[in-house]
């Protein structure tokens, strides 16, 4: 086990590498640059802008120079928001992406999995119908559907939570995060509902049921675990997904998260800003894929890592 | 039975969102007790609070109630005396002698006239990269600086001694006043630069103010806050002791904030919200025409816009109040010129002739000209129409339609607005649009676009050398009188060439409670907190 996860953060270094190469040429093979807009700057002034974060250099040692920062752990000065590194962004802009995406992980893992064991145990009958119906609806209506919708009733019209912005505390989460979680419920459930479905013929829960063991036994104890397989490994790459933030609901809910530092980033051109980001986000999928591998091996004694 | 369901769903739903309208309790920020906060959407997060490394308006905002310049900005936006109490202008209109007050900055050390040296030699110096440098171009040498060719002391501004500021420039600018009160013109705490450098000093806890408040804390996407600088010199008169910005970057969730009483004001606005404010929240929505034009233009360069019919015929058939009022539903001024109306010190040139004629004359007179000019049925009209990005009021569309009346073939292409830009920039493209915001208020800021010297930035290629003439004539031309007459007789010379068609003035536009006094609509959208206050809060 030692020796695996050993030998996926070795294989982590090349990968990593191979990203922000590609990353950082095809961001400068796009058309435009940062400093591009209505009013073209005149010469000596993009000059000026160009020498000052060395991009008047030839691309290659601008390539050099960059992996010599990342490996020193520094992202470099964002291009547009002039008054902040992009440490800085990530530093502060991180922890609420955060603050969103667990709770709305966790809710969402949570109810995800109890309406699919139930629309499992309730194959083809009413429960299961309205659980998939619920979960269609959730992967179908966008979140700038949803997020509007729900501002309208219970921040416009009933006045119970803040309309956006994160000023007023707990409350200013609650919108957000059910927003987030909501397409995830639907995905988590149907998840877990194939694999109930599935787990619940299989041989040994026949067995365990034939030993005469109670139902919520056979359910919880032994039919489930497995039954989680596909989760876990959707989980990963989703997890690393949620909590660097959506754009969508940062913009609504004036949240001030990462998201949208991804999307602002590559429309502005500010090539620090999404090469930071990208890179934590490579970070994050391969962490979260290599903690999927071994539960896998925790969950399913089938799979030896090796 | 699921009908029945439905209808259920449909009834609670209206009872939901059909129930009454207005501000009801409204849910705000915390505020301190003893402090009366002003909750203030901008619309988007500040890239730097540093006067001279930021240029957007929401920027301006934050900026201007902290710092102050030699002249400030009444509640209306026009120039009244800011650090300087008054101020002297040489026969020549070149040299101007500022007379500063007796002020500290927040950490208690007075404002000098270096502070003011400093700050110009800033923005110019090239290691700032600052993007706005070219604003001050007009003060002597700050071009050349700017380009390395000279040391930043060769700049056109002195201090003569503590309390006076002697700046000179290149060329009479009876709007210098205008362009002081913008923050590219701001001073600088010399004693802080110097201290933690270019980068640093403006970090919060660095950062120190001449203005109205000073900074407290700035989080990225959250908000800025800032609170009463006790050091300014009106302090007694401030009315809110503590403002929050916040970038509000989703455009409507920033006006339901305002309707629902959460922010006092936000802006901008979604522009096809306008007319809906206007009906269901008059007493919110606040417009003012704005010293802009938007417009459409040729690509002059090209041989198939030589014949100046063609371009008389595409102008002619646009109905441009249609457009503004019955498309865009904004109801914007129709526009006939480039230099829009209440620009200080000039006169705006009256529309043509043909403008108040019905519009079927206007389409028969156009098509005459387009068949003279060799197009007909047979032979149509056909081009490319670059637009900056996508056009979600339709106001493109209904040109085009426009131009279908009269047999004209145009193929609306959406582009990515920064290489739409490039573009115009390169001249590869055959017609354009484009709008232009003024960077100060004076007609030169809009006729130099056009001057063939210009560059990249005269995107249609304009070259009149008669026209460029008169400019020139004008940059050197002491009398405010005179000057106006100058620059009107260019503009008409270049109207009458058809280089461009105008098509309206902008509004600025904000959604504003009630409650809040002190901001007053103008064409710039000026507006500085320290003038603001709510009934509830007056002493």
């Amino acid at each position: 086990m030692l020796r695996f996860i050993l030998r996926r953060l070795l294989v982590a270094i090349p990968t990593l590498f191979v990203i922000v190469t590609a990353t950082f040429f095809l961001m400068r093979a796009a058309p435009g640059n940062p400093f591009d807009g209505e009013r073209k700057l005149p010469p000596a002034i993009m000059k000026n802008i160009e020498a000052r974060y060395g991009l008047d250099k030839p691309l290659i040692v601008q390539y050099g120079d960059y992996l010599a920062d990342v490996v020193r752990g520094d992202f470099g000065p964002s291009l547009k928001y002039t008054g902040k590194s992009v440490n800085q962004i990530i530093a502060e802009n991180f922890p609420t992406s955060l603050k969103i995406g667990l709770p709305a992980l966790i809710l969402a893992t949570f109810l995800g999995i109890l309406l699919g064991v139930i629309a499992a145990l309730k194959h083809n009958r009413w429960p299961d119908y309205s659980a998939m119906a619920i979960a269609i609806l959730g992967i179908c209506i966008p979140t700038f559907v949803t997020a509007p919708l729900l501002v309208l009733i219970f921040a416009v019209k009933l006045s119970w939570l803040p309309i956006a912005g994160i000023t007023q505390g707990l409350k200013s989460y609650i919108l957000p995060v059910i927003v987030l979680s909501l397409p995830l419920i639907a995905v988590i459930s149907r998840l877990v509902r194939a694999g109930m479905i599935e787990t619940l013929n299989s041989n040994y829960v026949r067995t365990a049921r034939a030993k005469g063991l109670p139902e919520h036994t056979v359910v919880i104890r032994h039919a489930l675990k497995t039954a989680l397989l596909p989760l876990v490994s959707y989980l990963g790459p989703a997890c690393a997904a949620i909590i660097t933030g959506s754009l969508v609901v940062e913009k609504i809910f004036g949240v001030p998260g990462l998201g949208k530092s991804f999307v602002l980033g590559a429309l502005q051109r500010d090539y620090t800003v999404v090469m930071g980001v990208v890179i934590l986000y490579a970070v994050l999928v391969i962490a979260l894929n290599l903690i999927a591998d071994v539960l896998y091996a925790v969950l399913d004694p089938r799979v030896k890592l090796t | 039975m699921r009908s029945a369901l439905l209808l259920t769903a449909l009834a609670a739903a209206s009872v939901l969102l059909g129930c009454g309208r207005g501000e009801q309790k409204a849910v705000r920020a915390p505020c301190p007790s003893g402090e009366a906060c002003l909750e203030m959407g901008v619309g988007a997060e500040p890239t730097s609070l540093d006067p001279h490394r930021s240029s957007g308006t929401w920027e301006r905002q934050i900026i201007s109630d902290m710092l102050v310049g030699l002249t400030d900005a009444d509640a209306a936006g026009e120039p009244v005396p800011g650090m300087a109490t008054h101020w002297t202008t040489s026969a020549d209109a070149l040299t101007w002698t500022f007379f500063l007050r007796d002020a500290k900055w927040s950490d208690g050390v007075p404002v000098t006239a270096d502070d003011f040296v400093a700050g110009l030699r800033r923005i110019v110096k090239p290691e700032l990269a600052a993007e706005y440098a070219a604003l001050v171009y007009p003060i002597k040498n700050a071009a050349p600086i700017n380009e390395g060719k000279l040391p930043p002391e060769q700049l056109g501004v002195r201090a003569i001694d503590r309390r006076t500021v002697e700046i000179t420039l290149e060329h009479p600018a009876p709007y210098l006043p205008y362009l002081l009160l913008h923050h590219v013109a701001f001073p600088v705490p010399k004693h802080m630069v110097d201290k933690y450098g270019d980068d640093d000093w403006m970090k919060p806890g660095n950062y120190v103010a001449n203005g109205p408040y000073k900074l407290v804390s700035w989080s990225l996407g959250d908000r800025v806050v800032v609170v009463k600088n006790p050091l300014y010199w009106e302090a007694d008169k401030l009315c809110f002791t503590r403002i929050h910005y916040y970038p509000t970057e989703d455009r409507i969730s920033g006006e339901r904030q305002v309707l629902s009483g959460t922010l006092d004001t936000h802006t901008p606005l979604v522009q096809n919200r306008i007319a809906y404010l206007r009906r269901e929240y008059p007493q919110y929505l606040r417009t003012h025409q704005s010293l802009s034009t938007q417009y459409l233009f040729f690509n002059n360069t090209l041989p198939m816009w030589k014949d100046r019919r063609v371009r008389l015929a595409l102008s002619m058939a646009v109905d441009r109040d249609f457009m503004t009022t019955k498309v865009r539903g904004m109801g914007e001024p129709a526009a006939y010129s480039f230099v829009p109306p209440g620009m200080p010190n000039y006169t705006p040139l009256p529309p043509p002739e043909w403008a108040s004629w019905p519009l079927e004359k206007r389409q028969a007179e156009a098509r005459r000209l387009l068949s003279e000019a060799g197009y007909g049925p047979k032979k149509p009209l056909k081009f490319e129409f670059m637009m900056r990005g996508y056009d979600p009021t339709g106001t493109y569309a209904a040109v085009q339609a426009d131009w279908k009346q009269i047999g004209v073939q145009a193929v609306l292409n959406t582009t990515e607005t920064q290489i739409a830009y490039q573009n115009y920039q390169i001249r590869d493209y055959v017609f354009g649009e484009a709008g232009w915001v003024a960077d100060f208020p004076d007609a030169m800021n809009f006729l130099y676009l056009l001057d063939s010297k210009t560059g990249a930035h005269n995107y249609g290629g304009y070259n009149n050398p008669a026209y460029d003439a008169l400019l020139a004539q004008a940059n050197l031309e002491p009398d405010v009188q005179k000057r106006a007459a100058i620059l009107r007789q260019a503009e008409q010379l270049m109207l009458d060439d058809i280089p461009i068609i105008p098509l309206f003035t902008y509004v600025t536009s904000n959604v504003t409670s009630p409650k809040l006094s002190g901001m007053v609509e103008n064409p710039g959208d000026t507006h500085r907190a320290r003038y603001m206050c709510k009934a509830e809060l007056k002493k």
